[in-house]
């Protein structure tokens, strides 16, 4: 009786979306045979995912201002229950998912799979990289602790040496002449609204792209 | 690519795919793996790493040696390459083409073949790249000069006691050990006898908020002759060392506050016959008592009190300050508040501490100190000290710390 009720329901499911479809083109399918470099994409989805999980929750405790940044943060690592460890995840998380975007990046480069039908995965592959270490420049200043506020004085000091744009580049980042509460609030803007938009829309083309066009086959010698 | 090459391309793929494997579950199932991996690698290293302490930002500190985070060591390594006149190459021209390529390389690379075997320059010039990359990141880590270590308070306790040393330090000299205020004397640049208030009553705790205090420290309040200490306005002291003090002051002499119990470092007091040392007492009160102007930069005969050595041989009367045996050394007679005068019969040392008599309990301190020869370490003085007589039961030789302030803990 109940195993009918649960095909009654999954039925009435299906006719209305699809999912024996979605099934059959997502999951049922056949690729080819590849070796475990190939799954430096998905750790690089999986590793978004924490990012953005994480940074949510720290969200909810972090306060972008000069003046209680760097205390939420504290709060967070000594007063919010497990916030060291979401901090920690969300940290080296940073560093981890920098290092396997660039690899995933190295693996598609020398297996050749940027080549014809994939131009477009590539493509948006290249700007999620850049996306990934703008997420890290941003996100770097938010702590406001020394080693963030300095890092982003030179690094956004390098963007001002542009020829005949730099300037402008720089108070753009800045939002005026020096690091200030703007820059942070700018800084946490970027971090959390725009960059993972460009993220969210990316990683949706280029996966529709993988599961359009398959996982790239390790090329053989003739190919 | 020719439509033949495409048509090729499209034959061996469904080959591929046909000798392949199903994307659920075999493909999942080794993603999930490795993303598990990442996961337990990602808690292990918040859980025994942890994430590094820092200092607020200090905008007003100069030296602190800027260090980007270490995925782009790269860049700012390869731009030391770059002479000054051009940096704009390094910072603009080089990476924007290296990003163009990247994106475009689909479209520029227009080699049909995909084996690494038949795209040999392609390959060796990405991995040059990538070993450029790796070795300038390699060279950023190694040539980056080690940040000077700012002690980071932690806890409220690690505040208080930090805060507690930096206050000897800078405060003492004129608000007193334990803020009481009173007679300026002997203090440079400021005319002797100037009256300052107590800092630590109740008045001046209930009526002050953590940022005024923070605020006096930083700016200073000249008219009062209380030079600025925050560094951006000439003074030496970072943010995170004002807020020490501030931390300090809140929890030991405002009646609101608890302080935290390992918060409060005694100094201990001396049993019968106890012999103190420079590392478990001597070193305490110095640093509580004297080191505000006994330190470099101060009038105080080029006497320095800051370590063992300083102690004993530095200073003008260097020979006499400090004599073993002997209760008519300098430091002794002078903290028995009597002045040293020379030949001429004129005051070289007044009397110490200057505008205030140390506890009793400390000048005997300082006395058994020089009478057993200055021992530096615990063990030394152990050595020296009259043996315990037994009597005494189960009474254990070592003294009950005690906090040197009026707060005593319960």
């Amino acid at each position: 009786m109940s195993g009918n009720t649960a095909e009654k329901i999954f039925a009435w499911l299906e006719e209305r979306l699809g999912l024996e479809a979605i099934y059959a083109t997502v999951l049922d399918r056949k690729v080819p045979k590849v070796n475990w470099w190939f799954t430096l994409g998905s750790a690089s989805l999986f590793l978004a995912v924490m990012q953005g999980l994480t940074g949510v929750f720290l969200t909810m405790y972090y306060v972008p201002s000069p003046d209680k940044a760097y205390d939420s943060i504290q709060y967070i690592m000594n007063g919010v229950a497990f916030g060291w460890l979401i901090r920690g995840i969300h940290h080296w998380g940073a560093s981890l998912m920098v290092i396997v975007v660039f690899i995933h990046m190295l693996r598609t480069f020398f297996y050749g799979a940027y080549k014809y039908p994939r131009e477009i995965t590539w493509l948006t592959g290249v700007f999620l990289l850049l996306f990934t270490l703008g997420m890290g420049f941003t996100g770097y200043l938010l702590p406001w602790n020394q080693r963030a506020f300095w890092a982003t004085t030179v690094g956004t000091e390098i963007v001002g040496t542009v020829p005949f744009i730099g300037d402008f580049l720089l108070k753009a980042l800045r939002g005026g002449t020096d690091i200030s509460a703007v820059t942070l609030a700018r800084f946490f803007s970027a971090h959390i609204w725009i960059l993972p938009a460009g993220v969210v829309l990316m990683i949706s083309v280029h996966m529709y792209l993988i599961i359009r066009l398959g996982i790239s086959n390790i090329p053989s010698d003739e190919e | 690519m020719n439509e033949e090459f495409k048509k090729k391309y499209h034959e061996k793929y469904l080959a591929a795919k046909q000798k392949g494997v199903k994307f659920w579950p075999d493909i999942i199932y080794k993603d999930l793996i490795v993303s598990f991996g990442l996961f337990l690698l990602l808690v292990g290293l918040a859980a025994f790493l942890g994430v590094a302490q820092e200092p607020k930002a200090d905008p007003n500190d100069a030296n602190y040696i800027p260090r980007p985070e270490w995925y782009f060591l790269f860049l700012f390594e390869f731009l030391k390459f770059i002479p000054g006149a051009i940096e704009w190459v390094g910072t603009a021209v080089i990476p924007g083409i290296g990003v163009l390529i990247l994106l475009l390389l689909p479209f520029i690379d227009k080699n049909p073949y995909r084996n690494w075997k038949k795209r040999k320059i392609g390959v060796a010039v990405m991995s040059l790249i990538v070993i450029g990359i790796i070795g300038l990141t390699v060279r950023a880590v190694i040539t980056t000069p080690e940040q000077e270590e700012v002690a980071l308070a932690g806890s409220i306790a690690e505040q208080v006691i930090q805060g507690q040393d930096l206050y000897s330090f800078w405060c003492a000299e004129c608000h007193q050990p334990e803020g009481e205020g009173g007679e300026i004397i002997g203090v440079e640049g400021i005319e002797d006898g100037t009256l300052v208030k107590s800092i630590s009553s109740i008045d001046e705790m209930w009526t002050r908020t953590d940022e005024t205090f923070y605020n006096i420290i930083d700016l200073g309040q000249q008219d009062l002759g209380m030079p600025p200490y925050g560094l951006g306005y000439g003074g030496e002291l970072q943010r995170s060392e004002i807020e020490d003090i501030v931390t300090f002051m809140r929890y030991t002499w405002d009646e609101r506050a608890e302080i935290p119990e390992d918060a409060i470092i005694g100094i201990p007091s001396l049993a019968e016959g106890e012999v103190p040392s420079y590392e478990v007492h001597i070193s305490i009160v110095a640093k509580r008592y004297c080191v505000s102007c006994h330190r470099p930069g101060k009038e105080n005969n080029e006497y320095l009190m800051q370590t063992y050595e300083e102690i004993l041989t530095t200073g003008d009367n260097a020979d006499k300050n400090v004599i073993a045996g002997d209760l008519e050394s300098y430091i002794i007679v002078t903290l028995h508040r009597e002045s040293i005068f020379d030949a001429s019969g004129e005051e070289i040392i007044g009397p110490m501490p200057p505008s205030k008599d140390l506890k009793a309990e400390y000048i005997d301190m300082f006395e058994r100190w020089v009478l057993a020869g200055m021992p530096e370490t615990a063990d030394e003085a152990t050595a020296l000290s009259e043996p315990i007589m037994e009597d005494a039961g189960d009474a254990a030789p070592a003294s009950e710390p005690e906090t040197g302030t009026e707060a005593t803990p319960p």
